[in-house]
């Protein structure tokens, strides 16, 4: 059993979870919304072996190229998932949010992405690497969540517009109400990882805490919005389809940060 | 005064200014930020005098920027100093009444009957709210009894905390912009070079890169000496980060370079008409070495790297980088100087023919190495301590806005008809799931 092994067994299982997922989508039967759950924990449980394993090979932290920072954030968002059904019953949102985690996995095992583990240069060599990349994937994790949630809540509304009400429990007004929670979890994590971390990090590694690199605008543009989204909704009282649009929007400036910096913009932190 | 303050109480204002922060921000991230206005006309043409002007170039310094920023701190400061005063009313001075009627409006409520008597009740309801950590306020009124139970009080104050936090970033911030000082020295081996600004000097002792396996690079270490009144006051080995820090002045490892002032050259040695001469001799730049059983004596007189005649047949270098190493040495025998000139690493023929001819013995530069240089960054931050005050202001708030969740129970005693009556209600701004709950333990409480 090695990395990649582990790698693709837990793509696999990813994968049956979003299966099973479907089937309960469509039979309405709960056994199989339980088989998907139990699936989740077994893929989750493959994955942290395999990234276990390839810290031991490589030495560092797993989160140096960008294959690797997408399986840890396919893991973060599988722990995520399991986090937020757990305490809300939001097994609906769980074949839809599979398809993300499927897409993260897809893309972090597709050819573009180098997957050797190089040696890393002078400026990662930090326990911060560990610190503020971790935490801060975690957070965008849980984005992904109210992404999810928000969508649905929009597609909800759009289905009572035309006079069908859901059978289900998870009701637009939850959907709104956990996408609001995810926020809550996610936004004071990504603001200890990737903004405070990152300002301790880059004033030890670069001697200043600030330097308007396109990353850390980006964070900020990312942190601006959910600013915007939570005084709109708890000061001036919006609710539903335009927190959920926010919220969406939030999640990919949040993406962008993490995935479109690297690629189109170039700054301070390009280093694969 | 007032419209102004009125102005900046606007939270609408603080979106719309939000919403211009972010789009200038974005435009910032795709305009590359300080090139040079050649590099700006090649890329927008006759859009790049416009775009300097406005400063688009280097938007986070420029003007409009800071004022957006500047404005966003007033507005910030003003909302919350507004609503601070009700909040504090409201978390320490509440008001201790309530009608019925606005009680059994509440979400969560209930109502249970006893025959106990009034003091009894009071005391049991009481001993619940406390059992569920509950700060109390009572007051007795004609007809009935009012408890005020409040829990977790301070967490309205969350968002208050959060942006305390932002204008304490923000004050670290300008502190930093306009009293913050940062540059680069570049510092050679033995060297001690004064620190700009500042009443001691740094010296570097010894600067080393490492390598992987597979050639890239590990580290770069310079052993860094700080001399404040000709004494050595702390010596560390400074690394990517690990930077040393003196007196509030912080020395960061940042680049390394070759420079050419003294290289190491080594010069092989032979002769044509005895084979078994054949000596590597190495030795700096300036130095004298002597060989051949003390017979002969070599001087290293300088080191071209990019060897070059220009128009004035004058010997200079091209660049910096070894594309055409020379070195030029004197070669004396019994103090006559029997050979003077240029030997070139890459035209060893070169030299040799002239050397022979004169002595039969043949010069050849074998090797070279350069010294190296440590880019060493200085910086003075004194906005840097606000920054993390600041950060651990706005974890802090974070936390308490999202999870500590105040919640308020009022509770109505009044005697009705010879019996007892309670009347609950409860609020909880968030999180209410688990407030229901927790109401319900305590009216289970009450009961038994």
């Amino acid at each position: 059993m090695n990395e990649s092994m582990l790698f693709l067994i837990a793509f696999i299982l990813y994968i049956l979870s979003a299966f099973f997922y479907f089937i309960f989508l469509f039979s309405k039967k709960g056994s199989f919304a339980k088989k998907g759950y139990w699936t989740i924990i077994i893929a989750l449980i493959s994955h942290t072996v395999a990234m276990v394993l390839r810290i031991f090979e490589s030495g560092h932290a797993p989160f140096t190229n960008m294959y690797e920072s997408l399986s840890f954030l396919s893991w973060s968002a599988a722990f995520a998932y399991l986090f937020i059904e757990r305490k809300f019953k939001i097994r609906k949102a769980g074949p839809y949010f599979m398809v993300i985690v499927i897409g993260l996995m897809a893309l972090a095992s597709s050819p573009l992405m180098p997957k050797e583990a190089t040696p890393l240069v002078p400026a990662l060599q930090s326990y911060w690497l560990w610190l503020h990349v971790s935490v801060t994937l975690f957070g965008e994790a849980f984005f992904a969540i109210a992404f999810v949630t928000s969508i649905m809540y929009l597609a909800e509304k759009y289905k009572e517009k035309k006079g069908k009400i859901s059978p289900s429990g998870l009701t637009a007004e939850k959907l709104d109400s956990i996408s609001y929670r995810s926020v809550g979890i996610g936004l004071p994590i990504f603001t200890l990882g990737g903004l405070v971390f990152g300002m301790v990090w880059a004033y030890k590694a670069w001697g200043s805490y600030w330097s308007w690199d396109p990353k850390e605008v980006w964070s900020l543009i990312t942190w601006f919005v959910f600013a915007i989204y939570l005084h709109t909704r708890l000061v001036m009282g919006w609710r539903g389809k335009k927190s959920a649009i926010i919220a969406i929007i939030g999640f990919l400036a949040a993406l962008f940060t993490y995935f479109g910096v690297n690629y189109l913009l170039s700054g301070l932190h390009s280093y694969t | 005064m007032k419209s102004l303050i009125k102005f900046f109480s606007s939270v609408k204002l603080a979106i719309v200014l939000l919403i211009i922060i972010t789009s200038a921000s974005i435009l910032g991230t795709l305009v590359p930020q300080g090139r040079s206005a050649a590099e700006y006309a090649a890329r927008y043409g006759q859009m790049s005098d416009l775009m300097i002007r406005i400063e688009v170039t280097r938007l986070y310094q420029s003007w409009w920027y800071i004022g957006l920023l500047l404005m966003f701190s007033m507005n910030t400061i003003v909302c919350t100093l507004m609503r601070l005063p009700p909040k504090l009313k409201k978390a320490f001075q509440p008001v201790l009444e309530f009608e019925q009627k606005k009680l059994r409006s509440l979400k969560i409520k209930d109502q249970l009957e006893t025959n106990e008597t009034v003091e009894h009740t009071k005391e049991r309801v009481k001993t619940a709210l406390f059992s569920r950590r509950y700060r109390i306020k009572e007051s007795t009124k004609k007809s009935y009894f009012f408890i005020f139970a409040q829990k977790k009080r301070l967490g309205i104050f969350g968002s208050d905390v959060v942006h305390l936090g932002l204008l304490i970033i923000l004050a670290g911030g300008i502190i930093s912009g306009m009293a913050g000082f940062r540059t680069t020295l570049s510092i050679k081996e033995g060297q001690t070079l004064p620190v700009p600004n500042e009443d001691f000097s740094l010296r570097l002792d010894k600067f080393e890169t490492e390598y992987y396996a597979n050639g890239s690079v590990k580290d770069w270490k310079s052993t860094l000496t700080v001399i404040d009144n000709d004494k050595e006051a702390l010596s560390k080995v400074v690394e990517v980060n690990h930077p040393l820090t003196y007196k509030g002045v912080v020395f960061y490892q940042s680049s390394y370079g070759l420079h050419w002032d003294n290289p190491l050259v080594e010069i092989h040695v032979t002769d044509k008409n005895d084979a078994s001469i054949s000596e590597y001799i190495t030795l700096k730049i300036g130095d004298t070495a002597v060989f051949s059983n003390q017979r002969l004596e070599l001087h290293a007189m300088s080191f071209i790297p990019d060897f070059v005649l220009n128009e004035r047949n004058e010997v200079v270098t091209r660049s910096l980088e070894p594309n055409n190493p020379a070195v030029f040495i004197k070669v004396v025998k019994e103090r006559k100087e029997i050979f003077s000139g240029w030997l070139f690493a890459k035209y060893p023929d070169f030299a040799r023919m002239h050397s022979q001819k004169e002595t039969g013995l043949s010069f050849n530069l074998a090797n070279f190495k350069a010294g190296q240089y440590s880019g060493i960054q200085i910086a003075r931050d004194p906005g840097v301590s606000l920054i993390w005050a600041g950060c651990i202001f706005l974890m802090l708030g974070f936390f308490i806005a999202f999870y500590w969740i105040p919640s308020e129970i009022r509770v109505i005693i009044e005697e009705q008809k010879g019996r007892t009556r309670i009347i609950l209600g409860g609020s909880a701004s968030k999180k209410t799931e688990s407030f229901k709950q927790e109401f319900e333990k305590i009216i289970e409480f009450i009961r038994k």
